[in-house]
């Protein structure tokens, strides 16, 4: 009988030889990851357990990347007691403007292929996409691994999912993973591993891969794991991860359900206001206008999704009548944009960029309001009434060249229609 | 906390709908600064009038919801506030994962089962380790039982209870 690489590296780290879906087993985690809106439950947590010696916190970083910057005393002093607990403890420590944790774990080199990691953060499973079992956990699961290293796990299911053929120039892994909570609604995959597999993954690059992971929490999956090919052995030794472990699901694995995507002809895709699975293509409500055009988080504020809007917006102005803001995910991410004149050109085109963290995706950061009866379009991955703060407001949902193309226009706007929305990362081929 | 009671519990039923989120619910997520008494005084409001103050009247009662209880982010106040309000347990068709997770380790019995025969306002009668809930309508049930590790933390009131314990994370046999 075979396994899922999500049930091998569950039972590898739970030094048993195999782990059965639905079970409850108790595993050794590898790294682990605290952001700035559970830190104070966290670190009341660790005081309830009392234990001195937190032998784990070599292994657990604390991330501020919500409040960046912060909006208010309450999550300034939140920042502040982050500080002097990693100073006394000893963890790693990423400061305001450093980058979204799912961004700043990878880019530092804190996990690898076959890894189990945990964050305080249900986009957790964006570890997936370098063949980590990434999931999301609260203050006392993560103060508990603190403590002795160790965390409780019930064996999901897993869902095969096999994407072949090719994306068209102009849509995204966003498009597929919106796609994906049209068809199985949200929460739909609930509890459930995903695994990815096919054609059209291998052909993606790490960030795509890592919005195809991201964005399976909406579809309130526990994991959303990728095999490791070249490409992300590439990435992790670049970014001077350990020697990874490649974990590959058995020829005979148990899948509680498997299905096959053709993504050939998949048009760009946007979730409607206040709910994620209420997709459509683009181009059905081209007659919606928007206001507000926001580019980050952790499901698309990397580089290729800075390179889309660029290579849209370049030398262009946005639509009267509309703004955009863009939060790169990370400051790495902020300056090879910098670098690449990104950063340049969206200004000049009338966007504004703003420290690296969860800006652009959830309104606690409090600094960018809509207005009563504004359209946001946003490459955010959850768009409920009230998101930014506003219930007046209404929040649709797209990739970045999507929302970029939408600001150029003022309607929601398929990027293939417009000058450069058809651009590719080079490496495709 | 003490070693809790989990084979007989009974309580009024407070019906909720689907997809209830308890960070826009039951959580200062979006009430910055607000205490958790301040929130247990106001939570679900919007959902069920005076909920808050029903379940004191009733000296607490049972949550009974539909379709991912709980589901997003979901901040694990959202369970101390419900135990603040004297919520002894938790029936919904399903659970957004992070909840489930949140509600074992802070000692708050929970269990899946079709929940849309329960009516706000019977007594429902539940024996969380077997997974049987009886309501005074008459309603019979048999929820998929809890894994023996998840009753454990339940019934040890939390994780860090039980981590204190069973500091090397023995589960009972």
């Amino acid at each position: 009988m075979g396994y899922t690489i999500s049930e091998k590296i569950l039972a590898k780290h739970a030094n048993m030889s195999a782990v059965n879906a639905g079970e409850v087993v108790v595993c050794s985690v590898d790294f682990a990851m605290v952001t700035d809106t559970r830190a104070s439950n966290t670190i009341k947590m660790i005081n309830k357990i009392g234990v001195k010696d937190l032998a784990f916190v070599k292994n657990t970083a604390l991330v501020m990347d919500h409040y960046s910057p912060p909006p208010n005393l309450e999550a300034a002093e939140i920042h502040t007691q982050m500080r002097e607990f990693s100073k006394i403890a000893g963890t790693k420590l990423y400061d305001i403007g450093d980058g979204i944790c799912h961004q700043v774990l990878p880019e530092g080199g804190h996990l690898t292929a076959g890894d189990l990691v945990v964050g305080t953060d249900t986009h957790s499973v964006s570890y997936g996409a370098f063949n980590a079992f990434g999931t999301g956990i609260e203050g006392t699961d993560v103060s508990a691994v603190m403590a002795t290293g160790k965390l409780w796990f019930r064996v999901p299911e897993t869902v095969k999912v096999e994407l072949n053929g090719t994306l068209q120039p102009g849509v995204w892994a966003k498009d597929l993973t919106l796609h994906m909570l049209g068809r199985f609604g949200a929460e739909g995959l609930n509890y459930k591993a995903i695994e990815y597999v096919g054609d059209a993954v291998s052909q993606m690059n790490i960030d795509d891969r890592m919005t195809l992971c991201n964005h399976a929490a909406e579809l309130g999956a526990k994991a959303a794991i990728l095999e490791s090919d070249e490409k992300t052995l590439n990435w992790l030794s670049a970014h001077g991860a350990k020697a990874p472990k490649p974990v590959f699901a058995d020829s005979d694995a148990t899948y509680s359900q498997q299905l096959e995507i053709n993504v050939q002809n998949l048009a760009p895709q946007v979730a409607r206001k206040h709910r994620v699975d209420d997709i459509v293509a683009a181009h059905e409500v081209s007659n919606q206008r928007i206001q507000f055009a926001l580019i980050g988080t952790c499901t698309n504020g990397r580089l290729d999704d800075i390179r889309q809007a660029a290579a849209i917006l370049r030398g262009k102005k946005l639509a009267s009548g509309v703004r955009m803001i863009v939060t790169p995910a990370s400051r790495k991410i902020y300056i090879d944009a910098l670098r690449e004149g990104l950063i340049e050109i969206l200004t000049m085109a009338g966007a504004s960029f703003e420290a690296a963290g969860c800006g652009t995706c959830v309104g606690i950061t409090n600094h960018l309001v809509p207005g009563n009866g504004d359209t946001v379009i946003s490459t955010a991955n959850r768009n409920f009434k009230g998101r930014l703060s506003n219930p007046d407001s209404e929040i649709w949902l797209g990739s970045a060249a999507t929302v970029a193309a939408s600001a150029l226009t003022g309607f929601i706007t398929d990027p293939r229609t417009v000058i450069g929305g058809d651009w590719r990362a080079s490496s495709w081929e | 906390m003490g070693v809790m009671k989990l084979h007989d519990t009974s309580g009024i039923a407070y019906v909720l709908g689907d997809d209830i989120n308890t960070d826009l619910h039951c959580s200062s997520k979006y009430l910055p600064g607000k205490s958790v008494e301040y929130v247990a005084g106001v939570a679900f409001n919007e959902l069920s009038p005076n909920l808050s103050k029903r379940l004191l009247e009733s000296r607490g009662g049972i949550l009974i919801a539909g379709e991912n209880f709980g589901i997003n982010s979901s901040r694990e106040q959202a369970v101390h506030i419900l135990l603040i309000m004297q919520v002894k347990g938790i029936i919904a068709k399903s659970f957004g994962r992070q909840f489930f997770r949140n509600a074992i380790n802070n000692g708050l019995p929970i269990l899946e089962c079709d929940t849309s025969l329960i009516k706000e306002g019977d007594t429902v009668t539940v024996n969380f380790e077997s997974g049987v809930v009886q309501t005074s309508s008459s309603v019979h049930l048999q929820a998929q039982a809890l894994p023996a590790e998840i009753l454990s933390l339940i019934q040890a009131g939390g994780l860090i209870p039980f981590l204190k314990n069973n500091p090397d994370w023995s589960f009972a046999k």
